[in-house]
């Protein structure tokens, strides 16, 4: 087991890379009184189409990843809820476009609720009739989105600036798409992307480490794992340009939702170059629509945006994409001031003292997301999905210069690449 | 397991809690302003924390101020309303980094002290009037907020709910005001009322971080105006409320998805001895993915995506969420309605009984781990006059006997069913 120490953030990080492939991560915790665990597999919506190592290239119904995660919580003697519930743990799951994260805290029993989860999503169990009854329940969940006005609006972005690639499809797919969904297909999807060698295992809390570290090593030395070749994964080419510059939809909401953004041309990075970009990126935005630039203020001072406006980066080794909106009574007004008040900040460049005063808030913002064990462990398995470590972020930040900002705002900020997403009342 | 516990130290006529702790790697400071939930003031009320947070003496532009932030590595500044049973509590408080993880050591704290209490005590005035510019802004901004509450389709039918439950009492009022008050709002009245609530009524001042309670004392003393005198307490009612009859309500949307929600009453609320019995009557009927509702409506019937239960402790309300296909009602309240009456007939597994109280349990010591949770729970108490510790609430659960939760259950009434459906055609009161 690796020790890595973090001395200016006074953290201290275990690392082991178990026979089977397995990553395995621990954060001691002292003070605190919850475990936070999650056991992720670098498996999400956009795996649609793949070769299973050895086998024939497949592609599979929309959703599907999603639908895995909802049916591995049951196996042949019940429902695992109820094993966590035993325990006092509360555990969970999520399927995003990259991963699906299966998690639990608990201030008790840690280790039976560790080996819970380890065990139960190395157990699939699904059966014809197990796979039907799931589809009511999906089923209400993706109605539950349809009515949602800021998952429409932001779906409607993906929508409008892609054609091709997986990232477009809704999570959960469709009603239609779920209909599809059999055992055979889910099998053939589990035994392809829950092979240890593709998961990571992220535990944090106030425990021995060595204890704990002991405990995975032991429960995966019992179960027998063929070595797996690597998984081939097949994105369709992206063109440069967005599909379509604008999509529209209406809804029963009270106040209209806009959001727009620019479609990433450099998205074939990983690691620290990967996060390089992101970091720049991300203070170029803030220089442009965080709540101190000129622009916001602005905006908000012509009742345009309120204080629910934001902005986001995505950045994955297949796609990429910056977002930014929410709220406002005149959408194509809000697009159009955009449009006009963007090529003059293109032109002036983001100053030196404004790169300072972000990074500041930035650092600051990290200092308090490391107060919360779920941040942690959720952002630093995505760090290490793309290939860099979460803790790399501080120095990353402080060795940014003002250039890489700037060379950010001309390559990003390009119309051909630029699209907007409306909700509007009915 | 470390015991974090807060000291209150009377300041002039504040009250300061103190939690010290190195667990985080930031200081969070946090007012607490309670007024009664009332119509006069409720839209005012909801009004402060975003005029507040437009600009201070030192720092008269938002421009100003959010860039102060920025400097302050990125502080953050939050204001908002929310109700505690019949009261209108207003919160407003930052977070700021520690510096000793940062490579810059200049104090932030203190800075942040300062700037908070001059934010409270010294907004941007003209005359004797908040700035009116900002006052008008905000005023927009906030019928926004009023507007926008039925975009999210689960807060619309939980509000919406409860105001139809609730008709004629304080509790059925929205925390962030009424559409029809705003006209009346102007910068003078509203900061007569903001002058005279500040000085009138419960302050409370919390803080959580690295810090002793002698060091937060003379920082409070120094950054906060501190007078003498007695606050009004504000007063609460009672919510021993028997039912005659089910009122059944109907709203039509454009919606896909259909939401039912129930309002109960309980007749207890976080001031009653038998509190904590209610607390697992409510775990056992809907707080878990294991609990009656959640398996039934959910796993069972595959009728929903969510289905869960909730109480508004201090008013002394149940109420059940969930999400289901529109044609799909009727089976849902049979199914709902089936899980009350397996709770009064005391129809409960010894299972049932012990996830609850682990969950339970395990729900109270993780809020240890969040210093905005910490200061939530302690806060609550104060309203609630019980001096309960989270540790004495811990073992009133493992208490807890099927015998006692059959008691709750004999109070628990129904008292409103709660239907959001789509604009289609079909009778607008179902029976059932």
């Amino acid at each position: 087991m690796k020790r890595i120490e973090h001395k200016q953030l006074k953290e201290t990080l275990y690392y082991e890379q178990l026979d089977n492939g397995l990553q395995v991560y621990l954060l001691p915790k002292p003070g605190f009184s919850k475990t936070y665990a999650t056991f992720t597999t670098r498996y999400g919506s956009i795996d649609n189409h793949f070769q299973i190592p050895g086998g024939d290239k497949i592609r599979v119904p929309d959703g599907i990843a999603h639908f895995l995660e909802h049916k591995m919580f049951e196996e042949e003697d019940g429902d695992v809820f109820n094993r966590f519930s035993e325990r006092g743990a509360s555990a969970n799951a999520f399927t995003s476009f990259d991963r699906t994260a299966y998690l639990f805290s608990t201030t008790d029993q840690v280790k039976e609720n560790l080996t819970t989860l380890i065990d139960f999503v190395q157990n699939p169990y699904f059966t014809d009739q197990n796979v039907e009854k799931e589809k009511g329940i999906i089923g209400q969940e993706i109605r539950m989105y349809e009515d949602n006005p800021d998952w429409r609006s932001f779906f409607g972005l993906i929508d409008a600036m892609y054609e091709k690639h997986p990232v477009e499809i809704d999570i959960a797919g469709t009603v239609e798409s779920i209909a599809e969904i059999d055992k055979e297909t889910l099998y053939t999807c589990y035994e392809t992307f829950y092979h240890p060698s593709n998961m990571l295992l992220f535990v944090v809390g106030p425990f021995d480490p060595e204890e704990i570290m002991d405990l995975i090593r032991k429960n995966q030395n019992t179960k027998d794992y063929q070595k797996q070749a690597e998984i081939r994964r097949f994105y369709p080419d992206e063109p440069e340009k967005v599909a379509e510059p604008q999509k529209e939809a209406r809804l029963s909401v009270g106040i209209p939702k806009c959001l727009f953004g620019f479609k990433e041309k450099n998205v074939d990075l990983e690691g620290d170059e990967l996060v390089r970009q992101e970091l720049a990126t991300e203070v170029m935005l803030e220089a442009l629509f965080g709540s101190a630039s000129d622009l916001y203020q602005s905006l908000y001072d012509d009742g345009l945006i309120d204080d629910h406006f934001g902005y986001d980066y995505s950045l994955e080794p297949s796609y990429g994409f910056s977002v930014a909106g929410g709220d406002t009574p005149d959408p194509d007004r809000l697009v159009e001031r955009v449009r006009e008040e963007l090529p003059r900040i293109l032109d002036s460049g983001i100053p030196e003292n404004v790169v300072e005063r972000i990074r500041k808030k930035k650092l600051g913002n990290y200092l308090r997301h490391l107060n919360s064990p779920e941040w942690i462990a959720n952002q630093f398995i995505r760090y290490r999905f793309v290939g860099s470590d979460l803790f790399q972020v501080i120095p990353l930040l402080e060795e940014l210069k003002a250039e890489e900002v700037n060379r950010r705002l001309s390559e990003h900020i390009d119309w051909d690449r630029f699209a907007v997403s409306i909700v509007r009342p009915l | 397991m470390s015991e974090i516990r807060f000291e209150t130290i009377p300041v002039g006529n504040l009250r300061v809690h103190v939690c010290s702790t190195d667990k985080f790697k930031t200081n969070l400071l946090s007012a607490m302003v309670q007024q009664e939930l009332s119509s006069s003031s409720v839209t005012r009320h909801a009004l402060l924390p975003s005029v507040l947070q437009r600009g201070t003496e030192s720092y008269p532009s938002t421009l100003q101020l959010k860039r102060k932030l920025d400097e302050l590595y990125g502080a953050t500044l939050f204001g908002d309303v929310y109700k505690r049973g019949e009261r209108h509590i207003m919160q407003i408080g930052l977070e700021v980094p520690n510096e000793r993880y940062l490579r810059d050591s200049s104090p932030l704290l203190e800075e942040g002290a300062a700037f908070l209490g001059e934010l409270l005590n010294r907004p941007v005035i003209e005359g004797k009037a908040f700035k009116e510019s900002y006052v008008h802004a905000e005023k927009k901004n906030l019928k926004q907020k009023i507007e926008s509450l039925q975009d999210d389709k689960i807060r619309y039918a939980a509000q919406r709910c409860v105001a139809e439950m609730c008709k004629g009492e304080p509790f059925s009022l929205f925390n962030h005001g009424r559409l029809e008050d705003l006209d009346s709002i102007d910068p003078q009245n509203l900061y007569t009322y903001y002058r005279d609530l500040i000085r009138t009524r419960p302050v409370d001042l919390y803080f959580v971080g690295h810090l002793t309670a002698d060091q937060v004392t003379r920082m409070v003393e120094k950054h906060f105006p501190t007078r003498d005198g007695q606050r009004q307490s504000v007063p609460v009612a009672g919510v021993k409320h028997s039912v005659d009859r089910v009122k059944e309500v109907t709203d039509r949307l454009d919606v896909k998805q259909g939401k039912l929600n129930m309002g109960c009453r309980t007749q207890i609320s976080i001031r009653d001895e038998d509190y904590v019995s209610l607390l697992v009557y409510n775990g056992i009927l809907g707080g878990f993915p294991h609990s009656k509702l959640f398996t039934n409506v959910r796993e069972k019937a595959s009728l929903a995506y969510y289905a869960a239960s909730r109480l508004e402790s201090h008013k002394g309300i149940l109420t059940v969420q969930s999400g289901v296909e529109i044609a799909n009602f009727p089976k849902a309240v049979d199914i709902i309605k089936k899980q009350f009456e397996l709770m009064e007939q005391g129809e409960i597994s010894d299972s049932e009984l012990s996830q609850t109280k682990a969950m339970l349990i395990n729900q109270l010591k993780e809020r240890r781990d969040r210093s905005a949770d910490l200061i939530d729970f302690h806060y609550q108490n104060l309203l609630s006059g019980m001096d309960r510790s989270l540790e004495s609430i811990i073992r009133d659960v493992q208490e807890v006997s099927k015998e006692d939760i059959r008691k709750v259950a004999d109070n628990v009434q129904l008292d409103t069913i709660y239907y959001l459906r789509d604009k289609g055609e079909g009778p607008v009161d179902e029976t059932h």
